[in-house]
């Protein structure tokens, strides 16, 4: 039985009150209803059994033998005509119907401890053995139980009185209002199902699960499966959400209502949920429609702070260096540091004059340590120039022409692409394992001959670049073996030296492009790793895992770097910003963070994908983002701002390749759907003005122009596309795996 | 995957019906029909030792029958071996925290290939040549055990290494005794491929083992043990010029 029931100042209403029955009188919940009314005030009155009062009465009686309050014990007994039962009478439970009210009792004021005390009783421990513990509990820790949860009874109670009210108020408020349903409900049903209650968890569930937005159904299909405490132990996803923060972002006067609705009730447990579980990032303006609030909302923790995303990010490109170029036409290197293309067609560079002055959004040159110029770098420096100088020129009416690489026979084992930025060279990641490499221009693959044949060839020759390597063994392909886990992503290192991939079995791999042999395994996530991505200067990479972090590694350290923590769900994907001093990671819970590689600070959550984000792309001059996820949605970042800017429907299956063209006029999108579809990101660009970023709430609307920004759509084959690149001419290239249905 | 059309539930087992049931209610729709199968075979280990595992704790704690208290133990002992699940987020963040706190290091000028120091790197030759010369008086009564593994090449990191090891001739000290040949336990190299080489070299009789430094690959070693039978002992006798490198010419761990 149990000995505490409840506080000395309710024990009059303890006697008098009968207990509530909401739903069917199982045993558990008259248990919980008699100590519910405690915390609660009574709400319904349902007719209560005769043997409920019996036991209340009795727990009244422990409580104040406890207490040794005899005096006050002889006038219950008397006045209630009870008889004079020993406790262990009544515990050993004669009446089948009764012991299991008292277990079922003693089980939830138990579970209910539990809250507080983390001491996890077992549910199933006999009812006998529970009452025994139960005595032993200290009074003070039963009553602190209740003042911190309701009665899981009550809280399909407490949900739609939530409700009720939320549609009752003024339509400007009630949008946003309404962001608050799912983390409640999220929270409440796994503080049910932490404490043991399996049943008012899935009748909660069914009752309120199909309002939700339909943008969390497949997290709301996982919760589902969820009716234990033990489940939730290996779920670290889980975890972290009940104990990290929802943000939502309410204005002012909407957030008063609520207050105020809340704190007049007695029952104001949803007013402790919201100030356990939730933070409300208030502001000042116009509340939000609800358009506005759907562009945002969807990720796993609700929206991103204000204060989080006003770090001032330096996203201008570094200065590119001086470098003398030894042609007909004396072209003067020095570029204009916003990264505007080098339209290099008069001889003289009319733009060296502005060179002097420091673009305030780029950061200093040494602000990170970046690998020096070598000769060979210069060289390719130079080629990159006289490319750049045949470049067409993109836009709505100039369309790049799109070469699309298949690859045949891969079963659907293809996992992974990548072209070196001069697209002479092509990598598959595949899920054998094994890394190809193939020579996309007619030049063969050739490898650096062995250490004794190097001995023999003559080293001052002029061509001995050439003599180097191995004619013998030249070829169009070559195989690289080493991982054992299927290969989820490959990189090229800027120059064409390294090849990076990484793979299931948690390792990332730096193999070298001179010997194709493999050079070095990163170990550091044992979970698979994602993504990997080399820095545009080469040097320093990126890689993203399972484990929920992404780490950053010098190709001359075996350990990382940095450690970017702080997603809630595992990094699918990981890009540099184009000056090497941000790294941008999307993550399965459909957020989006900007990490600063200085000081391993994230500097820009970015919400608003419906589905794991898949694949990211940084515009050539820095400004902006791109992002593409399961949901088919491509979403475009402002960063300085911290701000979405833009959202381009139109692909119907998981987005896994964006790539900008060379001069940023173009964006391109490859998808599961087969299609490649080319928008117009000048336009989308232009279109947003800053002056409603300057506003405190920055909440812009979206113009829903999808379908002008649209440019074209291309269909394959019933082959996904898995990798797009910009040759350095702006020819579209694609690659995928053929699927033969 | 290859969609087939699905088995009629009529003649699928109720175990496959009910793992469909499942895969439907986490909603998965779509899904090749091996899938089914490889669930239960799953589903089918998972189970038989957990129970098994749980009838051990229960004669362990001398209990007549299996309950549920000792499956809940043998469940929570297999989670944390097999189910591993990644660290959780405070520890994450805590070593995030002491990892950025360290600047990042400056970048030496000019210094060629940037790579870890060769201990972390898999460019050292997977395999040495032992010189036999220095085993003669030692293991002149002992037994060599025989370490001959030719495993498969495994996909762990055993791979081809920048340089081949050079191997020097041991011609010069040769004194070695024919009988040693009996004492090592050795692999002959096919005939053809020793004839072969044979011709390109003089008749020096050699007999030497390849050995593997185990610290240098990780699980599986390879072992190409030689023999060169010297010219006297036999009459087709083949040398095999190698170059071999001296025992400590490379990077030792």
């Amino acid at each position: 039985m149990a000995a505490v029931q409840d506080g000395p100042m309710e024990l009059d209403t303890e006697k008098e009150t009968k207990p509530e029955i909401l739903s069917d009188g199982t045993s558990k919940l008259s248990g919980n209803t008699a100590s519910g009314t405690l915390s609660s005030s009574p709400l319904t009155a349902g007719g209560a059994p005769k043997q409920e009062d019996q036991q209340t009465l009795i727990a009244v009686l422990q409580f104040l033998r406890r207490n040794k309050l005899s005096e006050s014990v002889e006038i219950l007994r008397r006045e209630a005509g009870l008889e004079d039962q020993e406790d262990s009478q009544t515990l050993d439970g004669s009446g089948g119907g009764k012991g299991d009210r008292d277990g079922g009792e003693a089980n939830s004021l138990l579970s209910r401890v539990s809250i507080t005390s983390a001491a996890a009783p077992q549910s199933t421990l006999t009812p006998i053995t529970v009452k025994r513990a139960n005595e032993q509990l200290d009074v003070s820790v039963v009553l602190s139980a209740y003042s911190q949860q309701g009665d899981p009874s009550l809280y399909q109670v407490y949900y739609s009185g939530l409700k009720n009210f939320i549609e009752s108020v003024l339509d400007c408020h009630r949008a946003e209002l309404s962001q608050l349903f799912y983390p409640l409900f999220v929270h409440m049903y796994l503080e049910l199902v932490y404490n043991n209650h399996e049943n008012e968890a899935k009748a909660f569930f069914e009752k309120f699960g199909g309002d939700q937005e339909c943008y969390y159904q497949d997290d709301l299909r996982v919760l589902c499966g969820l009716t234990k405490k033990e489940h939730l132990k290996g779920n670290e996803v889980l975890l972290d959400f009940r104990t990290s923060r929802f943000v939502l972002r309410i204005s002012r006067d909407s957030y008063q209502l609520l207050k105020r609705h809340l704190q007049e009730r007695h029952n104001n447990q949803i007013w402790n949920i919201i100030q356990e579980h939730l933070y409300i990032d208030i502001f000042d303006g116009m509340p939000r429609s609800k358009s506005q609030i759907d562009s945002m909302s969807g990720s796993f923790a609700g929206e991103a702070r204000r204060e989080v995303n006003k770090v001032k990010v330096f996203h201008g490109l570094l200065k590119e260096p001086e470098i003398e170029v030894p042609l007909d036409d004396e072209e003067d290197e020095a570029e204009n540091e916003e990264g505007k293309p080098k339209k290099k067609k008069t001889k003289k560079d009319s733009m060296g004059s502005k060179s002097k002055k420091q673009d305030p959004n780029a950061p200093q040159q040494n602000r990170i340590p970046l690998p020096e110029l070598k000769d060979s770098d210069k060289l390719d420096k130079i080629m990159y120039m006289k490319e750049s100088t045949k470049r067409i020129r993109l836009g709505p009416e100039n369309l790049p022409s799109i070469c699309f690489y298949s690859f045949l026979n891969a079963y659907q084992g293809l996992t992974a692409v990548d072209f070196t930025d001069d697209s002479s060279l092509l990598a598959g990641g595949f899920a054998d394992s094994t890394v190809r490499i193939w020579s996309v221009t007619p030049k063969k693959l050739r490898k650096v001959k062995s250490a004794g044949e190097l001995n023999l060839i003559d080293k001052e020759s002029d061509d001995v670049l050439e003599r180097i390597m191995d004619e013998k063994t030249a070829s169009e392909s070559k195989i690289l073996c080493g991982h054992s886990g299927p290969v989820y992503s490959v990189s090229f290192s800027p120059d064409r030296n390294y090849l990076l991939s990484s793979s299931e079995d948690g390792t990332v791999r730096l193999w070298s492009l001179q010997t194709f042999t493999c050079l070095v395994g990163y170990k550091g996530h044992n979970y698979p790793v994602w993504d990997t991505h080399f820095s545009p200067f080469g040097y320093y990479f990126v890689s993203g895992g399972h484990d929920r972090v992404a780490r950053l590694w010098a190709t001359d350290h075996y350990q990382p770097l940095r450690i970017f923590a702080g997603h809630l769900a595992d990094v699918t994907c990981t890009r540099f910003h184009p000056n090497s001093n941000y790294v941008a990671t999307g993550s399965t819970d459909r957020t989006i963070r900007l990490w600063d590689v200085l000081n391993g600070n994230c500097v820009r959550i970015f919400t608003g994908h419906k589905g794991p984000v898949h694949s990211l792309a940084f515009s050539p001059n820095g400004k902006f983002l791109a992002s593409g996820s399961t949901d088919g949605r491509v979403l475009l970042w402002d960063i300085g701002h911290g701000l979405m800017i833009g959202e381009l429907k139109g692909h119907t299956d998981t987005i896994y390749a964006l790539k900008f063209s060379r001069d940023g006029e173009i964006l391109a999108s490859g998808s599961m759907d087969n299609t490649v579809r080319l928008w117009d990101s000048t336009k989308a660009f232009d279109d947003v003005e800053t002056d409603d970023f300057t506003a405190a709430t920055g909440h812009i609307h979206l113009p829903d122009n999808s379908q002008e920004l649209l440019l074209g759509t291309y269909h394959s084959k019933s082959t996904p596309v898995t990798h797009l690149h910009f040759t350095r001419r702006n020819l579209l290239l694609a690659a995928g795996g053929y699927s033969s249905q | 995957g290859a969609h087939t059309k699905m088995a009629s539930p009529k003649t699928v087992p109720k175990d496959a019906q009910v793992m469909m049931q499942i895969l439907k209610d986490m909603g998965i729709t779509e899904y090749e029909p091996r899938v089914i199968n490889q669930m239960l075979e799953f589903t089918y280990r998972y189970v038989t030792t957990i129970i098994e595992d749980a009838k051990i704790y229960s004669t362990h704690a001398k209990k007549s029958t299996v309950d549920a208290d000792d499956i809940r133990l043998a469940i929570q002992c297999r989670v944390d071996q097999s189910f591993i699940s990644p660290p959780p987020r405070d520890f994450l963040l805590d070593i995030a925290r002491q990892k950025n706190q360290t600047p990042l290091p400056l970048i030496k000028p000019y210094t060629g290939p940037r790579l870890p120091p060769d201990r972390y790197c898999l460019t050292a030759p997977n395999y040495r040549l032992k010189s036999l010369q220095k085993k003669v008086s030692s293991s002149a009564g002992r037994i060599t055990v025989p370490r001959l593994s030719v495993g498969a090449v495994s996909s762990r990191p055993s791979t081809p290494t920048l340089g081949t090891p050079s191997v020097q001739t041991v011609g010069t000290k040769v004194g070695t005794p024919v009988s040693l040949t009996g004492q090592r336990f050795t692999v002959q190299i096919p005939s053809s491929q020793a004839a072969s080489v044979k011709s390109a070299t003089p008749t020096t009789p050699t007999v030497q083992n390849v050995l593997i430094n185990p610290s240098l690959i990780g699980s599986k070693n390879i072992l190409i043990t030689t023999n060169m039978v010297s010219q006297n002992s036999s009459g087709d006798s083949t040398s095999l010029k190698r170059k071999h490198e001296d025992e400590d010419d490379y990077d030792a761990l």
